[in-house]
């Protein structure tokens, strides 16, 4: 037999498992999403295609599009996820560039502490801003003296001084606390293998300090911003606890929020999984992206 | 007859439509030292990895001692490979290094210990038994690879590139050491290279490869004095290349270089059109007016200081440059550029090629292009 | 950048450094002080109020050892994270090999599955089991199988990248060598290919334990009742009404757990790869989190 066919045989458990519990698994939500309910209105998912029922699904895709009851969700979760990956990049980029580029003798440390967040529970981080936000908590009082509350109340990003009442800001400001991390390392990882000699290379033909930023290292650093930020937004996208911790009004309800109401909540599991049907669909091209540039790089390694 | 002696027959292999070996027919004789030198991608790695078993053969056949191994694998060759990386196992010390093999030959623990102890003092590691590979400069982890291939006592030894990964002294030092263990162990080695001199220095013979054929297989000497096409002409040395019409006159030929007429000593193939070879330490410069036979009246263009000689370049009155390699000996005649000379071409030394003449032109400084340094 | 380097190319850029430093109190100090909270000797979770250790052993009624809901929490963690560990990481490392060496029809396609999951947002993905173990696989249901089985999941593609990284550095050489001096394939795997990915091995048993302890959703949608609640699970439900320290103490229980496990996986990772050129253990660990968002 041949030698390089064997090897299959290595990959076989591992494919089988995510066969049934990944790809039969998302075959489910689409079988549902296209399936009936009976009369308890659990849902009877219809496996084959031909059985396929459009109708829950032409009735998600309806809620969401200008004038469906979850227009204002879509146009919500668009805000806050746009308005959080801005402010990762702000808070991002310089950071991964001073660790990659500046730090020195701290580079050790500052790279350990860089890593921190991502052992510690994603919920256990938004626990500890609800001990600080509470009105009575040290955050709220900080802000409180330094006036931030009154500035954002002014401005109309804050509607009172209960950080944990329903705030969008709130919101957006978790999850940029929550997903920043993992927006750092791989920016740190990219901006670390552009060569010194390159930035040495550009001063020497003449270009003063920032133009051989914004001429090499930016472009030069694109695609690991990309990688990134698409890293980053994919988990914002089907978040649902950050909002529920932070704020759990249903005026800051955000995309994963419905779907999570509609699968654990109601008895629309049909409609909950059209939902996640549509998510998916519009989040394809973002992990497909991903998916290339993390082949491209272990390729990188190959050769 | 005694063991190591390697039979290709026919060998092909593709790589999806490459063919990366296109018909390699090959003897090795028991304890020749046989090299196969060529650029990247000529499909000499190739070929000694389909005799290692790593690669199998679309077509052909390979015999070790007269039976077909083709089917055999790895582990059960009676092979062994030295390995460019040299692919050392970093978890183990270098005596476990050595060892290795010999666990899965049926042999005694006091015999492992004796002969793990002797290949290491013949490779001069013997101090490093109980050091890991990762201690090792680059010469000393090279010792290893050898001495754990060498340990098995196989009748053929297979090296590919070995000495690439290292400085030039230290591959000059082991070229000798490594000629020294084969002729001491009286075992073949096939020998991959893309460098000439390792090729010329240590084989007893050397075959020329290019796309995945053998362009020439000779001894050294003749591989170097008689080359039968440009590229190998090439690629072992320098050579300045001539385009001529050839025409038969008694043992020799005549050539028509230009106006001029050159005598020949090679016999071609065929007469015509054809490119004469000839190489720049031949090339022998004469004060102006010498107008004796195969004597062609040039002007010096350049002239490059090399240290022990220098690299004379004539542009001949028919218009070809030539090269002249002139030993800095303090005896000779001194060159400047815009001397009139007469460019001496002996017939001895001046050689026709077999090959058809090509469309495109030879580099005229005859530098092969895929010479690394 | 930054005005200092305007001025004087060779001066230290300290607007970067304070972005820096600003960042990393603000992305450590809360969890910080979240830890501080589980030591107080009041009830508040919000103010400090001196020191005891009553919420994690003292106090018989809310501590995390007197509160039987608490108590189960961190059991049943820790229980899922090792099942999810012991089965992944062989999965893992057999699909890596596998999937380094096949070449052939569905190979291609294979690649792809084994790395979505590190894509997929974790929402898709347990919704998709949670219909699963609903639907077509109820005999299974829900409950701490199916936990296991999601973590194992997820956690899996992890496995894969890291192996592949190892597979990678470690090239093809050392395996053609091994069989080149006569070792049978088995012991090529044994003797050779194994103890040279022990370092990925370690690194992987770490990462899945970590991803499975940590993870929420995943471990929610497959939850059948109180039994099968995870300490995320008890964190979030108590979060914002949590009458006691003890949920900190909680936290900070399962942190601590990680963060051993992590300074476990550091010390086997530096002994397989000690003398190994390339970038420090810490960076190779960090970089195996940078594989995927979670």
């Amino acid at each position: 037999m041949d030698r390089r066919r064997i090897w299959g045989f290595f990959a076989a458990p591992g494919m089988v498992w995510l066969g049934v519990f990944f790809v039969v698994a998302f075959y489910a939500v689409v079988s549902v999403g296209l399936g009936n309910v009976n009369t308890l209105y659990q849902p009877i998912p219809h496996w084959n295609p031909l059985d396929w029922n459009v109708g829950y699904l032409v009735q998600a895709v309806e809620s969401v599009i200008p004038g469906g009851q979850n227009w204002a969700v879509v146009v919500r979760t668009v805000l806050y996820l746009g308005v959080a990956i801005v402010l990762s990049l702000l808070i991002g980029y310089p950071v991964a560039y001073y660790a990659s580029r500046h730090a020195g003798r701290w580079r050790g440390l500052v790279v350990i502490l860089l890593i921190l967040p991502f052992w510690i529970s994603y919920i256990m981080r938004m626990f500890a801003w609800t001990n600080l936000l509470a009105p009575d908590g040290y955050g709220s009082k900080l802000l409180s003296a330094l006036s931030i509350d009154t500035l954002f109340s002014s401005l109309g990003l804050l509607d009172g001084t209960d950080w944990l009442g329903g705030q969008g800001i709130t919101v957006i400001l978790a999850l940029v606390y929550g997903y920043v991390p993992f927006f750092i390392l791989p920016l740190f990882a990219s901006l670390d293998r552009i060569d010194q000699r390159v930035i040495e290379a550009a001063r020497d033909l003449g270009a003063p300090p920032p133009s051989s930023f914004w001429r090499v290292i930016l472009p030069m650093s694109k695609p690991g911003i990309l990688a990134g930020l698409v890293l980053v937004a994919l988990p914002m996208a089907g978040d649902y606890y950050t909002q529920t911790l932070m704020s759990g009004s249903p005026s800051t309800s955000m995309f994963g929020n419905v779907i999570n109401d509609y699968i654990q909540g109601g008895p629309d599991k049909s409609l909950g999984a059209s939902m996640t049907i549509i998510l998916s669909a519009v989040l394809l091209v973002f992990m497909l992206y991903y998916l290339r540039t993390l082949r491209r790089e272990q390729g990188e390694v190959a050769a | 007859m005694s063991r190591g002696d390697i039979r290709l027959e026919g060998l092909v292999k593709r790589y999806g439509d490459v063919l990366a070996v296109d018909g390699i027919d090959l003897h090795v004789p028991p304890g020749e030292f046989f090299t196969m030198l060529g650029p990247s991608g000529c499909g000499k790695t190739t070929t000694l990895r389909m005799i290692a078993g790593f690669e199998r053969p679309d077509e052909g056949e390979i015999l070790l001692d007269g039976s077909d191994m083709s089917n055999t694998p790895p582990h059960k060759r009676d092979v062994n490979t030295v390995f460019q990386s040299y692919a050392l196992f970093t978890h183990m010390t270098v005596e476990e290094n050595v060892a290795f093999g010999l666990r899965y030959r049926k042999v005694s623990k006091s015999e492992v210990a004796s002969r793990v102890k002797k290949v290491m003092e013949m490779v001069q590691i013997g101090e490093l038994g109980q050091r890991r590979p990762s201690e090792l400069s680059g010469g000393q982890q090279q010792r290893v690879a050898l001495a754990r291939a060498l340990v098995l006592e196989a009748p053929v030894l297979l090296l590919d590139e070995p000495l690439g990964a290292l400085d030039a002294r230290l591959r000059l030092d082991l070229q000798v050491e490594l000629k020294r263990i084969q002729e001491q162990l009286e075992v073949s080695f096939i020998y991959v290279t893309h460098d000439q001199d390792e090729a010329l220095t240590m084989s007893d013979r050397v075959a020329v490869m290019k796309g995945g054929r053998i362009e020439q297989c000779d001894a050294p000497q003749k591989l170097y004095e008689e080359p039968d096409t440009a590229f190998v002409a090439n690629f072992l040395g320098s050579a300045n290349l001539l385009s001529v019409t050839a025409r038969a006159s008694g043992a020799g030929c005549e050539l028509s270089l230009g106006n001029f007429t050159l005598k020949s000593d090679s016999a071609p193939e065929q007469a015509g059109v054809g490119t004469a070879m000839i190489r720049p330490e031949y090339v022998k410069l004469e004060p102006q007016g010498s107008d004796a036979e195969n004597r062609i009246p040039g002007m010096v263009e350049e002239v490059v200081y090399m240290g022990f000689h220098q690299d004379v370049r004539v542009r001949l009155a028919n218009g070809d440059l030539i090269r002249a390699d002139v030993p800095s000996d303090g005896e000779g005649e001194e060159y400047e550029q815009g001397n009139a000379v007469s460019v001496y071409l002996r017939a001895a030394n001046l050689r026709v090629l077999d090959d058809e003449p090509s469309g495109e032109p030879e580099p005229a400084d005859g530098q092969p292009a895929d010479q690394q340094s | 950048m930054s005005s200092a380097s305007l001025r004087n190319p060779w001066g230290k850029p300290r607007f970067l450094a304070g972005v820096t430093w600003v960042y990393i109190i603000w992305s450590l100090l809360p969890v910080l002080l979240a830890i501080r909270f589980a030591f107080n000797d009041g009830r508040s979770r919000t103010t400090l109020q001196g020191w005891s250790t009553r919420w994690f052993f003292g106090d018989s009624a809310f501590s995390v050892f007197g509160d039987p809901t608490l108590q189960d929490a961190l059991t049943h963690s820790l229980l899922l994270a090792g099942l999810a560990m012991l089965i992944a990481t062989p999965l893992g490392i057999l699909l890596a090999i596998g999937l380094q060496r096949w070449r052939g029809r569905g190979s291609g396609p294979s690649n792809v599955i084994a790395l979505l999951p590190l894509v997929t947002p974790e929402l898709v993905f347990a919704v998709g089991l949670f219909l699963l173990f609903t639907t077509a696989l109820a005999t299974i249901g829900l409950g701490t199988t199916a936990q296991v089985i999601g973590h194992v999941t997820f956690s899996m593609s992890f496995v894969v990248v890291i192996v592949r990284g190892r597979l990678i550095t470690v090239g093809p050489d050392v395996e053609e060598a091994a069989a080149d001096l006569g070792a049978p394939p088995l012991a090529v795997i044994w003797r050779i290919l194994l103890p040279l990915l022990a370092p990925a091995i370690a690194a992987s048993l770490l990462i899945v334990f970590a991803l499975s302890i940590d993870d929420f959703v995943v471990s929610q949608y497959l939850a059948s009742g109180a039994d099968t609640t995870t300490v995320p699970m008890r964190i979030y439900a108590q979060a914002r009404a949590a009458p006691t320290p003890a949920l900190n103490a909680l936290a900070t229980l399962m942190l601590l757990i990680t963060l051993m496990a992590l300074g476990l996986a550091y010390l086997v990772f530096k002994f397989f790869t000690r003398g190994e050129k390339g970038g420090s253990a810490i960076e190779q660990i960090a970089s195996i989190d940078s594989g995927g968002g979670r």
